[in-house]
């Protein structure tokens, strides 16, 4: 998803001169070639966050497109302050481009997960925020924040991940149904798409046929399409890499008293609380339920 | 009017507005009241609006003082000014630039309009633009850390073309820069940066003019600029209590006074 996102925006940079990369100082190897290339579209402006934001916001004020990559503490915690005044307040059209969403990086320690980004990011008025769950809509989600007259913070893992859409173009604001099912739905973003495909595969195998929903734009939320989807349905599942308290099924659930959904929902993600535990990243997934087997037996118990 | 008149009228503009809204940090916005008249009566090529050079005030606290100048300039109404910091008014406290016309940065919270105005600087060159950015900074301000990162990384892009002008009144919300930290010798430091660093007189329009003019030699440019907190009114002066006090009747009568 990462190589995809970046060289979706490395390629627009041959015909659009606005289109400006800043690196915190990361992303060892992802633009060796680019820097070459394109040595008047880049910049490397070191450890020194909060100047790479307010930077930023000035190119666009000079209006230039431009992106910021880091990991994701880096675009969006430390600077948490430049990115509410600097870039949100002043409405800009920086992208921030975040990677190792969720334990992405265990064992990596507490300092460098992302797990409460969408937690933060639903503070931020004017902020899109995509989450993509493959290389397709990581490469949309580019398309987007190309296109986009404001911010937006795209969420991604690493790379690697595996194509998951059958259909290369959609729209990216609206909620996907990857698998049409039953009257469970398994509603997601990001990098929990592996797992949640395997769960689906290892229902099906026991005659349980789940609908899988995918919903890249996070925020704002396009909460009258995503409830169309799952009209009709008797029980969801929100599964993301994510605190439950502040991710995408809290999002939801917090539309339920208007819209008195004929659905129940779970929630599941990483509770609410520092990890000090030292696992890696499917070890941390096992651990908290958010793998192809917790999600299974979470469906069943519905 | 030349530019003591022109700095004159400012100072009695921020007075009445202080005075109408019950607002503070009126010590703080006439203390660099004679380095924004010099930009905007002087330096800032404004004539052609779309490619005009970019002022930012980075402390964004002495908005007053900015709204002033832009109304004399004849770039924001007149008119504009009664609602500030008023219910259901025009202009905020701090910096929202889409307030008015001339407010090119919303600021307020330290350390951030410093480093915009160098980003939009780099982009200037990058367009092969010969617009510039002149910013004022705080000696507060210049405790942040982004301040520092920005110092750091601003002589690497050769970002002569940007200015930055210190309003050193040694006067924060709560005591001297030069007592609560090591902060001189203040000049030396942005020496060592690597931007080109003049002293000057903040109060004094030529000195002010003969820095803005002086050629930087390819680096950033680092004005230090001495000043005195709540210039102008004599109870004011230097006094840190004008970072929050309000203008009474009373007080305003004396400092017109003052402002004659």
């Amino acid at each position: 998803m990462r190589n995809t996102f970046v060289d979706t925006i490395i390629d627009s940079c041959s015909e659009r001169k606005d289109v400006f990369i800043i690196s915190g100082d990361a992303g060892f190897g992802v633009f060796d070639d680019f820097q070459k290339s394109h040595p008047a579209q880049f910049i490397n402006m070191g450890v020194a966050e909060q100047n790479m934001t307010s930077h930023a916001a000035g190119l666009a004020l000079t209006d230039f497109k431009v992106f910021i990559y880091n990991i994701i503490p880096f675009v969006l915690y430390r600077n948490y302050e430049q990115v509410r005044n600097d870039i949100c307040y002043q409405q800009l059209p920086v992208t921030l481009v975040g990677i190792g969403s969720g334990v992405t990086y265990a064992p990596g320690g507490m300092t460098h997960y992302s797990i409460e980004d969408i937690g933060i990011a639903r503070t931020l008025p004017n902020l899109t925020v995509i989450s993509p769950i493959d290389p397709v809509e990581a490469r949309l989600a580019a398309e987007y924040a190309l296109r986009s007259e404001g911010p937006v913070y795209v969420r991604l893992a690493k790379r690697g991940e595996p194509v998951m859409h059958a259909r290369d173009t959609f729209d990216i604001t609206v909620p996907q149904v990857i698998r049409e099912g039953g009257h469970i739905a398994i509603v997601f973003h990001g990098t929990v798409s592996f797992d949640v495909m395997a769960a689906r595969e290892q229902l099906l195998s026991e005659g349980i046929d789940v609908t899988l929903v995918s919903v890249p734009v996070v925020q704002p939320l396009n909460t009258e399409a995503l409830f169309d989807i799952l009209d009709g349905k008797k029980q969801v599942l929100c599964v993301e890499e994510h605190f439950e308290n502040s991710g995408l099924g809290n999002i939801i659930a917090g539309h339920f008293a208007e819209r008195r959904p004929s659905w129940s929902l779970r929630v599941m993600g990483i509770p609410y609380a520092f990890i000090h535990e030292v696992r890696t990243q499917s070890g941390m997934r096992g651990h908290y339920g958010i793998c192809a087997e917790g999600i299974a037996r979470a469906v069943k118990e519905l | 009017m030349d530019l003591k008149q022109i700095s004159m009228q400012i100072r009695r503009t921020i007075l009445e507005m202080a005075h109408r809204a019950g607002s503070p940090h009126v010590g703080s916005s006439l203390s660099c009241v004679d380095i924004l008249a010099t930009l905007y009566f002087d330096t800032l090529r404004l004539d052609n609006w779309d490619e005009r050079d970019i002022f930012i005030l980075s402390k964004g606290h002495a908005a007053s003082a900015l709204y002033s100048t832009l109304a004399l300039r004849g770039i924001v109404n007149e008119e504009l000014l009664m609602g500030y910091h008023m219910n259901e008014g025009t202009l905020p406290a701090h910096l929202d630039r889409f307030a008015a016309k001339g407010v090119e940065v919303s600021a307020g919270s330290l350390g951030h309009g410093f480093n915009i105005g160098l980003g939009m600087a780099h982009g200037f060159k990058m367009k092969d633009s010969n617009r510039k950015v002149y910013a004022i900074i705080g000696d507060g301000e210049s405790q942040e850390g982004s301040i520092w990162e920005g110092a750091l990384f601003a002589p690497k892009l050769k970002l002569d073309n940007f200015t930055a002008i210190m309003d050193y009144n040694n006067l924060q919300g709560y005591g001297r820069a030069t007592e609560l930290c090591s902060f001189e010798p203040v000049a030396d430091k942005w020496e060592a940066f690597g931007w080109y660093v003049i002293k000057a007189d903040g109060h004094d329009h030529a000195e002010l003019k003969a820095a803005l003019d002086a050629d930087s030699k390819g680096k950033p440019k680092m004005i230090i600029a001495c000043t005195t907190k709540g210039k102008g009114v004599t109870f004011m002066e230097d006094k840190m209590e004008w970072h929050y006090f309000v203008v009474t009747d009373e007080r305003r009568d004396r400092a017109l006074e003052d402002l004659k």
